[in-house]
């Protein structure tokens, strides 16, 4: 249902907070999220790759719910309906050089 | 790849309680935690804690953390700090940061109990500096010592934004104003009260307009909203403020739960995304359990009982513990949390509206809509009574579990009886003698000490009172009102303090007699 | 440092380790040894930690647990370092951090077009 992009959303309004910053970390504004909907982006996943909301360096801590609460009021949808943005590793912002450097002596299981 | 029978992630209030009653069972058991210092959020916790006996009441939460860890190094659990949870996979294999080093680890049940992270709200300003969460400013005063700001604004009415506000009054800071959108306060009554009482203006249906300043926060611009949280012109209000606090509620952080396969569910009751979990903490995916505020955000108190449910579920998964034994552990603990999930405040009246006390008296409006009970109301509460003599005036009057006031009273002028949540009343039968351990027992601070006739044309009131500096037996001020208003002057005429009362001051004034029910705060005068 | 919380009703005095100097921008600051950086910043007044790449807005201590990623700035010369919760050390050169960088944009700018 949420994935049919057949589906009418209608037309990009614009608001007056559409300078709002929502993603803090990457500097995304509430009208970039919302024309990102209008321009087919129906997923959180496919957001997050769109605009890179959500991927700064607090990974989507402070806005993920904002983003998911826009994207949802753009597709007149609740929510909870929404799937969030898949859970990887790593949780955490982590170096490249840290996550290459895997402890050595308790050897993994070759 | 190091093996353990049971890896916790998070060690706040379930996580270590969770470890604790594994390891008591036997089994060998670690925590991992990403911050520098043990026990979550209970550290931050200043406050006394609400419940009875069983629950830790009266406790403060940064008591009961230190508690909590002598347990758990008695109980053998390795609590390894600065270590970042971050992968989990579904064969229960853990990928852990410490330093600049990662490791692998291998359980064979683990413990999710990762807590929760603050929501947030957007208005024109909100990434200025100085605009905070209410977590933040709880950190820099309780752990770190410095204040937050000198004067505060509060967007949140819930327990956070209440606590914290009255947090920011005792370390120094200024609350220039608590906001909230809704129309009713979210929190306790009596959380609102005390800070009311001091002299903090509430704006219900209230929201922030824009935070102003431009490289950090000078001021804020708030406006009333109506039902549908729209701005009404012409209402707005201005603030001079350095500092604005941000307490809108919390997220379950569960992601890690996603990674490893869990049946999630998106649940606005529980806060938000969740693990399918049944009432003891087991997930979908066999020997992955949850306790806390990750699977549905609720208080530390009901955190370290689902913390323990959790430890000894994964026991006796992993074969520690007979199923007979856990059943009856488990109904215990079951018995200790429905306790907590009584009352107004229970997860199931989440969203009701509720007019009536468990007794039938008609709720204060005032209470919810401006932090205080007004006078015209609060006389028409079990534990408000007039009589000749120091009695004790509970100005209690919302169904919450907590019931430390009736033990408290040696000569059982209090009664709340078997039920946890019903409100205290005065037994007249019985004479106070003015100990005030009832007063300090309070975790509300709702309990004054009253004599309506100490002498000719005076009343005595005694008080709680957690400030510094300690106002001085003869010192001369102001006593206001239940609404932080001036109501008369007043004079010192006792302080107390006493181990036994846990940093809350009794303070006892004296003021006209016509006042001795609406003085219920002290002020020096200023100079 | 009259920010710091000499006495709390509940809590008492407020233990901290030694006193040690720092470098802010090349200032020469206090703060005690093991605490934040974060938290020593705010205690001598200091708001802003950083300015934002794409729009070069202000940011400051947001969480002030190591979540929000708002407070980093440049610390030894390692930028994105979270100073809410890297504890303060003797010496310690802790820089508003521009972007990514300790550079002001300008300079920044400037460099960018020296390589063109």
């Amino acid at each position: 249902m949420i994935n049919d992009r057949n589906r009418e959303i209608g037309t990009f309004v614009p608001a007056a907070d559409d300078d709002m910053i929502v993603c803090r970390c990457e500097e995304i504004t509430k009208g970039e999220i919302r024309r990102a909907v209008h321009e087919g982006m129906y997923t959180i996943t496919e957001i997050r790759r769109y605009l890179r909301c959500g991927m700064g360096l607090c990974q989507g801590q402070t806005c993920a719910r904002l983003v998911k609460g826009i994207v949802a009021r753009e597709l007149k949808i609740s929510p909870a309906q929404l799937e969030p943005a898949s859970s990887r590793a790593p949780m955490r912002p982590t170096e490249m050089h840290i996550l290459a450097n895997e402890e050595k002596e308790g050897k993994r299981d070759e | 790849m190091k093996r353990y029978d049971l890896i916790v992630v998070g060690a706040g209030p379930s996580g270590l309680s969770a470890a604790i009653a594994a390891a008591g069972k036997g089994l060998k058991t670690v925590v991992f935690d990403e911050n520098e210092r043990p026990g979550g959020q209970l550290f931050k916790q200043i406050h006394k804690f609400f419940g009875s006996k069983e629950h830790k009441a009266k406790i403060r939460g940064f008591v009961i953390g230190q508690e909590l860890l002598e347990e758990a190094d008695q109980a053998g659990v390795e609590v390894v700090l600065n270590a970042t949870v971050i992968g989990l996979y579904q064969d229960k294999e853990i990928v852990v940061r410490t330093g600049e080093t990662v490791h692998h680890y291998k359980a064979n049940a683990i413990i999710i109990a990762t807590g929760a992270s603050e929501n947030m709200v957007t208005f024109d300003g909100w990434t200025l500096p100085g605009v905070i969460g209410a977590g933040a400013a709880q950190t820099m005063m309780n752990l770190h010592g410095v204040r937050p700001g000198k004067r505060v604004l509060m967007l949140g009415s819930g327990n956070v934004g209440l606590v914290v506000s009255f947090q920011l009054l005792q370390c120094g800071c200024e609350v220039a104003a608590l906001v909230d959108a809704a129309p009713k306060i979210g929190g306790y009554g009596v959380h609102a009260a005390k800070v009311a009482r001091t002299g903090v203006p509430f704006y219900l249906s209230h929201t922030i307009v824009k935070a102003e300043g431009t490289d950090h926060v000078t001021g804020v611009t708030i406006a009333e909203v109506d039902a549908h949280f729209q701005f009404i012109p012409g209402t707005e209000k201005h603030f001079d403020v350095d500092t604005i606090c941000v307490a809108v509620g919390l997220s379950p952080m569960s992601q890690l739960l996603k990674m490893a396969g869990c049946q999630m569910e998106d649940n606005p009751k529980k806060g938000g995304q969740v693990p399918v979990c049944d009432e003891h903490g087991a997930t979908s995916v066999p020997g992955i359990f949850v306790a806390g505020d990750v699977s549905g955000i609720e208080e530390a108190s009901s955190a370290m009982i689902e913390g323990r449910m959790a430890g000894i579920r994964a026991s006796e998964y992993l074969g520690y513990m007979q199923q007979e034994e856990e059943k009856s552990s488990l109904d215990q603990l079951d018995h200790a949390l429905d306790g907590l999930r009584q009352g107004m405040f229970a997860p199931a009246n989440r969203g009701r509206n509720i007019t009536e006390t468990e007794e039938g008296i008609p709720i204060s409006e005032n209470l919810l809509t401006h932090g205080f009970v007004a006078e015209d109301e609060i006389e028409r509460f079990p534990g408000v009574t007039r009589s000749i003599g120091v009695h004790p005036v509970m100005e209690c009057t919302q169904n919450i579990p907590c019931n430390p006031c009736q033990d408290a009273c040696a000569r059982h002028c209090i009664r709340i009886g078997e039920k946890i949540t019903s409100l205290p009343a005065v037994n007249p039968e019985n004479t106070c003698i003015g100990c005030g351990l009832c007063v300090a027992s309070c975790s509300g601070q709702a309990i004054f000490l009253v004599n309506e006739q100490s002498e000719e044309g005076y009343a005595t009131v005694t008080l709680p009172y957690e400030f510094l500096p300690l106002p001085e037996k003869g010192e001369k001020g102001v006593a206001l009102g239940r609404d932080g208003q001036e109501v008369c002057s007043a004079q010192v005429v006792e302080v107390r303090t006493s181990p036994t009362f846990d940093k809350t001051n009794l303070l006892t004034m004296k003021v006209p007699a016509a006042f001795a029910m609406k003085a219920r705060f002290y002020r020096k005068k200023a100079q | 440092m009259e920010s710091r919380i000499m006495e709390h009703p509940i809590l008492g005095e407020i233990k901290k380790g030694r006193k040690v100097s720092f470098y802010f921008d090349g200032k020469k600051l206090e703060g005690y040894e093991g605490e934040p950086i974060a938290a020593a910043l705010k205690a001598e007044g200091v708001m802003v930690h950083r300015y934002t790449s794409r729009k070069h807005l202000p940011r400051g201590i947001f969480c002030a647990i190591g979540r929000c990623t708002d407070c980093v700035m440049v610390v030894d010369g390692r930028p994105n370092i979270r100073t809410c919760v890297t504890p303060l050390k003797e010496g310690m050169k802790v820089q508003t951090q521009y972007g990514v960088s300790a550079a002001s944009f300008k300079e920044q700018e400037e460099k960018g077009n020296e390589k063109i």
